[in-house]
């Protein structure tokens, strides 16, 4: 398996139908106090026209698997207010240059062998970061300013310490009484790894906690985290917002997994949540939200 | 009933054959496979499969819809194993198949045939789960190193016999109204129902054009270097020993990636070392894992490794090899199928709702024997041949007799199998505290 195909529309393809009632696959909960909603949205990965559409729109490839008609979506019910994740938005956030290009572990050997046999064989084509690593945190739709126009505005930076995600009471064993598990995107990267960008959203009594996590293993090179958390206390008009990025080289990474005693080093470096706590954070914030 | 007959009964039912089985089974499928050149011929009728990837429930949906071993001949490209939870019964049965039907199946090499991708993407640790040793993933790494590159079909018709089935009411359009006689392409759901049909372009389509295009491209074969071939299409040879294929399509190449810059003709693929773990690099690694994409020429992948062609290598390829068409899997695609420069290489993909999550469907290519020697260029009342005369034999002309008219193409498409046949995990998410 491989990148995506993208190519001319071929005709043969416009017979099947596309996804196009707006409700399928939703599904909604609203908090029992009414004021916030979550909507999800799961349905099957892109088709060639959409793919090569959203391709034109974002100017990269797209990665094989691409969920192009899923998101997850934190509504504030009395201002219409609205935070996203979404694949495309997610994308367009990917270096569309060579900047943070990575290479493959084999790069090296590979043009090696490949001196004085690659005349007239242009060079990379498409130059972006295939890795598609992206720092998304999310898409705010503010209903009442600039016509609803997503933005970052009303976003105010301040600190875990005074903003904190209660880790405490999420840990409380109280019940779920909304939970969702949506993919955005995932690429093999030619099977040399993987990046998979994917939103969990878990709703209690009293709080929910959307967790947006794009997980990046490159074989041999890197493992890459970034995580956006979003936490509500029901009772408030108040989102919080926490972005971390952690990675760590290939090899101090399994270092580290071996010295922790990791029974399997392989099957640890695929499980993400092991992982996490052994990578660099290279980037930390917190920004919260006051809704209307 | 022959030892070989039980295991194929019980891997059927998706259960493991004992360790002493498959060493044997491995063992004559190397004896059988070291006989097979690397690109093996196959002769039409034959339905062509994708990558597979351990779905056994979805390989047993294939062999419903496309007909079982040994009434159907089946060719598959490659990916056997991997992602899915049944690596370990698709691959074994398809083998027990190899051995028990060598001249009903064909197995080619993928990239996920190779130790150093198994051990990565979940076919070692199968192995390592439902054995408790590695041996079992050994023996068949030892089988992998002996399945073929590619596959080259001989006496495809153009022809495609319209299948007499009910077309499926689409509330998006009626299929394509289509004379019986010029039939190209029809796309069949997993029922047999008609979802499309296409007929052949006309002579003057567009195909001509790009094909003048061609000659101006620098890369394109000087005009006159290929002379007409009478030969058994991609042999190389000239002779007029056309046979029975004379008036067929041209042969069709089947590889599991695609072209490699190191390879210019089907004869460099057959000189090829291929009993080996797949290499990094090199003409091998490139069959397995290159992939075309809309450029010019050749380019490199952003990722440091790995070819992409564009239209012009493929139809140079085609010309100088006397193919009407590349068959290669390697890429997902929501569709099954997708088929690029126009018409000149086809993905197929057979693994439907693919990793079990992503909601595509799986398509096989059928494509026709050659048995009437009546093809569809006979039947034009000379069109071909008008067309050459109009343009006074010049260079425009000898090149559109140089393009091979693709082989009729029966795609069937079809979509997982049933959630419960499979005991697969539910498709809700279980709840969990994350943090």
């Amino acid at each position: 398996m491989n990148l995506p195909l993208i190519s001319s529309m071929n005709p043969i393809m416009s017979t099947y139908p596309t996804p196009s009632n707006p409700s399928s696959g939703v599904q909604t909960f609203t908090t029992p106090n009414k004021t916030w909603q979550i909507s999800t949205r799961k349905l099957p990965i892109l088709k060639a026209g959409p793919i090569e559409a959203l391709n034109t729109r974002i100017g990269i490839p797209i990665p094989e698997m691409i969920f192009g008609d899923n998101y997850v979506r934190l509504t504030h019910v009395p201002s219409g207010w609205t935070l996203d994740f979404n694949a495309a938005d997610a994308l367009d956030r990917v270096s569309k240059t060579e900047e943070g290009m990575l290479q493959v572990a084999v790069a090296e050997e590979w043009k090696e062998t490949r001196k004085g046999q690659q005349e007239g064989i242009e060079g990379v084509v498409k130059k972006f970061d295939w890795s598609y690593s992206t720092d998304y945190r999310g898409t705010t739709t503010t209903a009442a300013a600039a016509e609803g126009k997503p933005g970052e505005e009303g976003w105010k930076d301040t600190t875990a310490e005074l903003s904190p995600i209660r880790t405490d009471l999420l840990s409380r064993p109280d019940p779920i009484l909304f939970f969702d598990s949506v993919d955005l995107y995932e690429d093999e990267l030619a099977d040399n790894g993987i990046a998979l960008l994917a939103v969990k959203v878990r709703v209690m009594p009293e709080r929910l906690l959307i967790l947006s996590r794009f997980f990046l293993r490159l074989d041999g090179v890197v493992v890459r985290l970034r995580d956006t958390r979003v936490y509500v206390e029901h009772a408030t008009n108040r989102v919080v917002r926490q972005y971390t990025a952690k990675e760590e080289g290939y090899e101090v990474l399994q270092e580290k997994l071996r010295r922790t005693g990791v029974a399997g080093v392989a099957e640890a470096l695929r499980d993400a949540n092991v992982v996490g706590p052994l990578l660099r954070i290279v980037e930390e914030g917190t920004d919260v939200f006051e809704v209307g | 009933m022959s030892d070989l007959d039980k295991s194929i009964a019980q891997l059927r039912a998706c259960r493991p054959i004992p360790e002493t089985q498959v060493r044997e089974l491995c063992y004559k499928a190397r004896e059988l496979l070291i006989e097979e050149g690397n690109v093996v011929c196959v002769d039409a009728p034959v339905t062509i499969c994708g990558d597979i990837h351990g779905q056994f429930h979805d390989l047993m949906e294939l062999f419903r819809v496309g007909g079982d071993v040994p009434e159907t001949c089946y060719l598959f490209m490659g990916d056997f194993v991997d992602r899915g939870f049944y690596s370990l019964e698709s691959f074994l049965l398809l083998l027990c198949l190899k051995v028990r039907y060598p001249d009903r199946i064909t197995l080619i090499r993928g990239n996920h045939e190779s130790r150093q991708i198994t051990t990565v993407y979940g076919f070692y640790d199968e192995c390592l789960r439902k054995y408790g040793s590695a041996n079992v993933w050994r023996y068949c790494c030892e089988v992998f190193d002996y399945l073929a590159l590619g596959a080259l079909i001989i006496g495809a018709t153009t022809e495609l016999t319209p299948t007499d089935a009910p077309i499926i009411d689409t509330n998006t359009q009626a299929p394509n109204p289509v004379d019986h006689s010029d039939l190209e392409i029809e796309i069949l759901n997993s029922s047999g129902h008609i979802i499309n049909r296409f007929a052949r372009p006309p002579e003057s389509s567009s195909n001509s054009q790009d094909l003048s295009q061609l000659s101006n491209a620098p890369s394109s074969p000087s005009q006159g270097q290929t002379p007409t071939r009478n030969g058994n299409p991609g042999t190389g040879a000239t002779s007029s020993s056309g046979g029975s294929s004379g008036n067929s399509t041209g042969a069709v190449l089947c590889v599991h990636g695609g072209l490699s810059p190191l390879v210019d003709s089907i004869d460099k693929i057959r000189l090829l070392d291929r009993k080996q773990e797949v290499p990094h690099e090199g003409a091998m690694c490139d069959l397995l894992w290159s992939d075309p994409d809309e450029i010019e020429g050749w380019g490199l992948s952003p990722r440091g490794a790995g070819f992409l062609f564009g239209a012009d290598i493929v139809k140079c390829f085609n010309q100088k090899n006397d193919l009407s068409l590349i068959c290669r899997a390697h890429q997902l695609v929501m569709e099954g199928f997708k088929e690029m420069f126009d018409n000149t290489i086809v993905t197929v993909w057979s693994a439907p709702n693919y990793c079990y999550r992503c909601g595509n469907v799986a398509a096989i290519l059928e494509l026709g024997e050659d048995g009437s020697n009546a093809g569809y260029a006979p039947r034009t009342n000379g069109d071909v041949g008008r067309v050459a005369a109009m343009a006074g034999g010049g260079p425009l002309a000898e090149q559109r007799q140089e393009q091979r008219m693709g082989p009729g193409r029966r795609y069937r498409v079809f979509e997982a199998a049933p959630q419960d046949s499979r005991g697969m995990p539910a498709k809700k998410p279980v709840a969990d505290y994350f943090l």
